[in-house]
């Protein structure tokens, strides 16, 4: 296992390298590029010419990708290169480093993420099992089908009235924004009798977080009704039973983890539905993320800070793929690593 | 089967626990909101229905707190402003360019000159100012009360070493040519020829002389702009990369706070040379989303107001009709065609298309009136600005008769035609939509919509790909000469539409040296009727702002372009 | 995701008669009510869309400046937007851009690439397997909608460039009116970045079956791969690959509001479902006029809860073999 590990390990910059650079030429190769951009309506094209000069877009593709790996990319900068982590300076904001600008917004992406995760998987879970519990009965149609009518709504749909009847008619939840500074700050502290602490998520995050997780909350139901059928159909637990070994005993030993793998398998899935939900989420809700920041990006060419954003999110994918398949093997002993589920 | 029940027990418990937490928190911030009196401690949850709470007195500590706790304590204060926002692209006000970033920057740097709420260029920092009688020396005076943020007095060596620095070819600012390419030396410098600029000498400590290539009238309206303030060598020096996050100006507040996509707050500048400002703090909310439930929230005192509610704003009996104000701006929409490619090279084709769209109708259905049908070029309050309408009407018959005229002779002869807008969704400006389907009806023209992102948009627009395009253009500074000559010259870099009239360059060209402002003002008047016959552009709009302001401010006003405003307006609270 | 449960049958043993299991999964399908409704929503809205051209009451552009905004009427049953054109057509008219972007996913081979690399990778194992893994490792870890706008941008100016020339030196009209080289482009491109799911799922799938005594017999009959892919192991995953399509197909016509949000695809004042909605998208909006959201928003949930009621009852009957 300790060799398949080592061996995933050392393809990721394999895979991070080509990334970057297909993202490099990509965009590179449309029309248009982040210092005309940032000159707006002052398009002397002398000016600009000498402007791409100062900021290093001239030379080849190779030259240029040489310099973003390598290079010095502005000046009083580390001059590292983004192979050590700089990720060089923003062409539209000037006079920021890539890394500041995304770090923020990455972690309240990350917080939001996290949240709408436990939401899926906290409700997810237990109404899946429900379903099971009720197959035959009209609940467990019931919930499945209003489960998928929540993924078949749009965000783009549900946002609008959704702040209509929050923000503006009943008045409850602030009509977008962020609230929250840094960790510990999506939670405000409530006091009863100045004695206990209630923490109380902040009311900014409600409506985000949820839009974030209906789509994924039908998925992980369903995965798991049809799971714990299965499982209790299964001839080791019947077997187990017959055994005269404790109801409890088999619920805990079999049934929990052999309905969990398949839950494990979809938290990647559910990780990149969220991820691409934040974009429209961020946007339409006004907050500050990377979701929004790496649209605003790719809008104006910001080709640092798209190289950026698009490295991260592969490393953080790639890495959080090999946790998740490292874990299998923990779960279920009959999984063998880089066979059946990897690949 | 019992064994299958009890994991379901089990998890339903999880389940119970989990609706139970919930909805218990939902409980609880329900109560924390409506019972604000109970709660000792606002939550932000209290901090956001505050002001349905009433009048209490510690209204302002409230939303202090409601928004993030650290910034609020002193904030409690009167004289606090809570303004809707949006990230600066950059506070070096040297390279901003955008006008989102010139709101900040005008408030915590200054200039030489500047320009007045009435619109007139004033002296700011400089005490006096001698023009020699060729118009090309400019001999400023400092007064000898300007301090920056940091204590330290502005000298004219200040001066001299910050448009030195904006023009410098490290910053490599896209708007240093356009600004200060007048100055003699400036084009050098900023090409790396030369180590200083020419144009600019120090006299003494308090004297600077500039030197520009031809008498110019405008100068000194450029001179307004933020590429010519004044900015701290010694701060920019010891810190070049991280400095405009806390930026030393001289200007009447200075950058207390800036969370990026959260907020601005701004602080007054106790020794401001006009004296301390009224209000003492100003914050600008940069969460973005709709303004005006955030005003009616509380949570602001200033927002606008979209075509939804204008309705609502502009009656007088309704609950925002009273706090709602109107200004007009110095920004124009505009159709342009390339004059240069079939079939706009024919000035019958493309006044046939000004003659059958119906602007009037089209801005009170889709607009409802909120922007003013554009009567010209120049724009209302601008100096040159005649009121009466020099654009062509809605008349389809002559614009028939006009298309049958031109060289193709009918629609079907046509080239095909596309128009090209910059949008972010598809759904094309409603506009635009409107007149294509007015071009298909009234002479059979079918016009085909093509939606880019800003970035091809730029570039299409700089190799003259486009066709017929629909954009704006936003004064700089008052002065036609910042719309006429720049985008209509036949010399002008940013003459994109190909335009070339000889008895145009001609006016263009007396008017930029012309001494008298009357008759200068009445040479541009000419060369606009002039563009506007040839339908160069077909002009649409003129924008306007709409905003309903907190009865507690006093002095509100949106100026047309963006002036220092901050300190001319107080707070009663 | 997990394929255990799919049963498998040699379909060579039954040559001429392909339609058992295929007629067995109709009836099964049949006997659920829910997904008969799902189906006939789908087909009524595809239908709509289909003849849209010829049953809308008014054209999609034409417009009414004097009747902006109103409310249902007689004359429009759904009232009309701001420039006073019929929502009813619109709706229609954007049930037809569904059907065109369907469509041409379809035409851009989007739901081929995924299975066919399954099928081979799964089959032949060894470097071909390793080959198409790492290079699904690459493509999947591309966070899709940046590099979707990215490409889009960068190509799609072009694209469309070269398509208004075709249209001008062809018979064929509208191409680009209706989005579709835009499309082409981006579900090009969106082929490219989801093939690796399905391509895991098949792959699978016939690891499990190429053990199976039928396939081995083949190759011990010297098939070639080609046959033994085509004759034994397609029809053993084609269930899988049908419930895939009908997934797919809600999730492309879902997609269409996101990318058109984006400013892909259909160009105005041609209609579309996410057109319609980003024009109402904002909470103002929706409290002025809610019918310009309601309206298409009922269409296009309908339409994607149909889907989704479909593809969750095929999803039981292909499981039960």
């Amino acid at each position: 296992m300790a060799g398949y590990i080592i061996r995933r390990l050392l393809w990721l910059p394999v895979v991070l390298f080509v990334v970057s650079f297909a993202t490099f030429s990509i965009a590179r190769f449309g029309p248009g590029d982040p210092v005309s951009v940032a000159a707006g309506q002052y398009r002397d094209p002398e000016v600009l010419e000498r402007i791409r000069a100062e900021r290093g877009l001239d030379g080849s593709i190779f030259e240029q990708y040489g310099r973003w790996l390598f290079g010095d990319l502005y000046p009083g900068g580390s001059g590292g290169g983004s192979i050590r982590g700089d990720f060089g300076e923003s062409f539209i904001q000037r006079g920021f480093t890539v890394n500041e600008l995304i770090r923020k917004r990455m972690l309240i992406s990350a917080q939001l993420g996290f949240l709408a995760l436990v939401v899926v998987f906290g409700t997810g879970i237990p109404l899946g099992l429900l379903t099971a519990r009720f197959s035959g009965t009209w609940i467990d149609p019931f919930v499945i089908s209003s489960l998928l009518f929540l993924t078949a709504l749009p965000v783009l749909v549900i946002i609008p009235p959704m702040l209509w009847l929050f923000a503006l008619k009943l008045d409850i939840l602030p009509a977008g924004g962020w609230g929250g500074d840094g960790f510990a700050g999506i939670f405000d502290v409530w006091w009863i009798g100045g004695v206990i602490a209630v923490p109380i998520p902040d009311p900014h995050l409600y409506m985000p977080v949820f839009v974030l997780s209906i789509g994924g909350i039908a998925g992980v139901a369903r995965l798991v009704r049809i799971t714990a059928l299965e499982v209790l159909t299964e001839d080791y637990v019947r077997t187990a039973r017959a055994k005269g070994i404790t109801e409890a005993a088999v619920a805990l030993r079999h049934v929990l983890p052999n309905s969990l793998l398949p839950v494990v398998t979809v938290i990647g899935f559910a990780l990149v539905g969220i991820l691409e939900g934040a974009f429209f989420t961020e946007t339409l809700l006004g907050i500050p993320g990377i979701g929004r920041f790496s649209i605003e990006a790719v809008q104006s060419r910001d080709y640092d800070v798209i190289l950026a954003i698009t490295v991260i999110i592969a490393t953080a994918f790639l890495i959080a793929n090999l946790v998740i398949e490292i874990s299998y093997t923990f779960i279920d002993p009959r999984v063998r690593l880089g066979e059946a589920v990897n690949a | 089967m019992g064994g299958q029940n009890r994991i379901i027990v089990i998890m339903l418990g999880v389940l119970a626990a989990l609706v139970l937490v919930i909805g218990g928190l939902s409980a609880v911030l329900l109560l924390g909101g409506g019972g604000d009196d109970d709660a000792a401690e606002p939550t932000a949850a209290a901090g956001i229905t505050t002001d349905t709470g009433g009048a209490s007195s510690d209204d302002g500590d409230d939303g202090g707190s409601g928004n993030g706790g650290d910034s609020g304590g002193s904030a409690a204060a009167s004289g606090r402003l809570r303004l809707p926002g949006s990230d600066p692209v950059t506070l070096d006000p040297h390279i901003a360019g955008d006008s989102g970033s010139a709101e900040y920057i005008v408030e915590v740097f200054n200039g030489l000159v500047t320009i007045s709420p009435d619109l007139e260029i004033v002296l700011d920092l400089a005490e006096s100012v001698e023009i020699s009688p060729d118009g090309l020396q400019y001999t400023f005076t400092l007064r000898d009360d300007i301090l920056f943020h940091n204590g330290r007095r502005v000298t004219a060596e200040d001066v001299r070493w910050s448009i030195e620095r904006a023009a410098s070819p490290e910053l490599a600012s896209p708007t240093a040519l356009a600004y200060l390419g007048d100055i003699i030396g400036v084009r050098e410098h900023f090409y790396g020829l030369a180590e200083t600029i020419e144009g600019v000498e120090v006299i003494d400590d308090r004297t600077v002389r500039f030197t520009i290539d031809a008498p110019k009238p405008y100068f000194l309206a450029k001179l307004s702009y933020p590429t010519a303030f004044v900015v701290d060598q010694q701060q920019i020096e010891s810190n070049p990369r991280g400095w405009t996050r806390r930026p030393v100006g001289t200007g009447p507040y200075r950058l207390q706070e800036w969370r990026i996509g959260e907020r601005i707050v701004l602080r007054a500048n106790p020794r401001y040379h006009f004296g301390e400002p009224s209000v003492r703090e100003v914050l600008y909310e940069l969460a973005g989303g709709s303004t005006l439930t955030r005003f009616e929230n509380g949570e602001l005192d200033v927002a606008f107001i979209s075509v939804n509610d204008i309705d609502r704003a502009r009656d007088p009996n309704s609950d925002i009709g009273p706090l709602y104000q109107e200004f007009s701006q110095f920004t124009i929409s505009y159709l342009a065609f390339n004059t240069q490619v079939p079939p706009f090279d024919d000035v019958n084709v493309r006044r046939a298309l000004g003659l059958s769209i119906d602007r009037n109708l089209i801005a009170e259905v889709t607009f409802k009136n909120m922007i003013a049908p554009a009567t010209g070029i120049l724009m209302p309050q601008l100096p040159g600005y005649t009121p009466e309408d020099k654009t062509f009407q809605f008349d389809p018959d002559e614009a028939r008769r006009l298309l049958a005229e031109s060289k193709y002779g009918s629609a079907e002869n046509l080239p095909p035609i596309v128009i090209t807008e910059v949008g972010g969704g598809a759904e094309a400006r409603i506009d635009t939509q409107a007149f294509i389907e007015q071009w298909r009806e009234e002479l059979g023209i079918e016009v085909r919509i093509q939606q880019t992102d800003f970035a091809t948009f730029l570039d299409d627009q700089d190799s003259g790909r486009l066709q017929m395009f629909n954009a704006g253009w936003i004064m700089d500074y008052p002065d036609p000469e910042d719309i006429l000559d720049l985008k209509f010259h036949s010399d002008s870099e940013l003459n994109d539409v190909g335009y070339s009239n000889a008895e145009v360059d001609a006016i263009l060209d007396r008017a930029r040296t012309e001494q008298d402002t009357a008759a200068r003002l009445a040479l541009y008047q000419e060369a606009e009727r002039l563009i506007v016959e040839d339908a160069a552009w077909l002009p649409l709009y003129f924008s306007r702002v709409h905003v309903v302001v907190n009865a507690d401010v006093e002095g509100w006003f949106e100026p047309p372009m963006v002036i220092p405003r901050l300190r001319h307006i107080t707070v009663n609270r | 995701m997990s394929a255990a449960a799919v049963g498998l049958e040699d379909a060579e043993a039954t040559p001429g008669r392909p339609a058992g299991p295929w007629l067995q999964l109709w009836r099964r399908l049949r006997r659920k009510r829910i997904a008969m409704i799902g189906l006939a929503v789908v087909l009524v809205i595809y239908l709509m869309g289909i003849t849209a051209q010829w049953t809308a009451p008014y054209s999609y552009r034409e417009q009414d400046l004097t009747r902006g905004l109103e409310g249902p009427s007689a004359d429009h049953f759904l009232g009309t937007d701001r420039l006073g054109r019929d929502m009813l057509s619109r709706v229609m008219y954007s049930a037809r851009t569904t059907v065109i972007i369907t469509l041409t996913v379809i035409v851009t081979g989007g739901m081929v690439i995924g299975p066919t690399l399954g099928l081979l990778s799964g089959y032949r194992g060894g470097w071909v397997d390793g080959v198409i893994g790492r290079v699904g490792d690459i493509f999947i870890a591309l966070p899709g909608l940046p590099m979707l706008i990215l490409i889009n941008a960068s190509l799609a100016p072009r694209v469309i460039e070269a398509t208004g020339w075709l249209e001008e030196n062809s018979l064929l009209s509208g191409l680009v009116q209706n989005g579709v080289p835009s499309y082409l482009t981006v579900f090009g491109a969106l082929s490219l970045f989801f093939w690796v799911g399905s391509m895991r799922i098949i792959r699978a799938q016939t690891l499990q079956i190429r053990e199976r005594d039928f396939v081995l017999a083949a190759q011990a009959m010297g098939a070639t791969t080609s046959h033994v892919i085509w004759r034994h192991l397609l029809p053993n995953v084609s269930f899988l690959l049908i419930l895939g399509a009908s997934t797919a197909l809600g999730a492309v016509a879902g997609s269409e509001l996101f990318l058109t949000w984006f400013g892909v695809g259909i160009q105005p004042p041609a209609p579309s479902f996410g057109a319609m909605i980003f024009e109402a998208g904002s909470v103002r909006t929706f409290q002025a006029s809610p019918h310009l959201l309601l309206v298409p928003s009922f269409f296009v949930v309908s339409l994607l809860f149909a889907f989704a009621l479909f593809g969750d009852a095929l999803n039981d009957a292909v499981r039960a073999r």
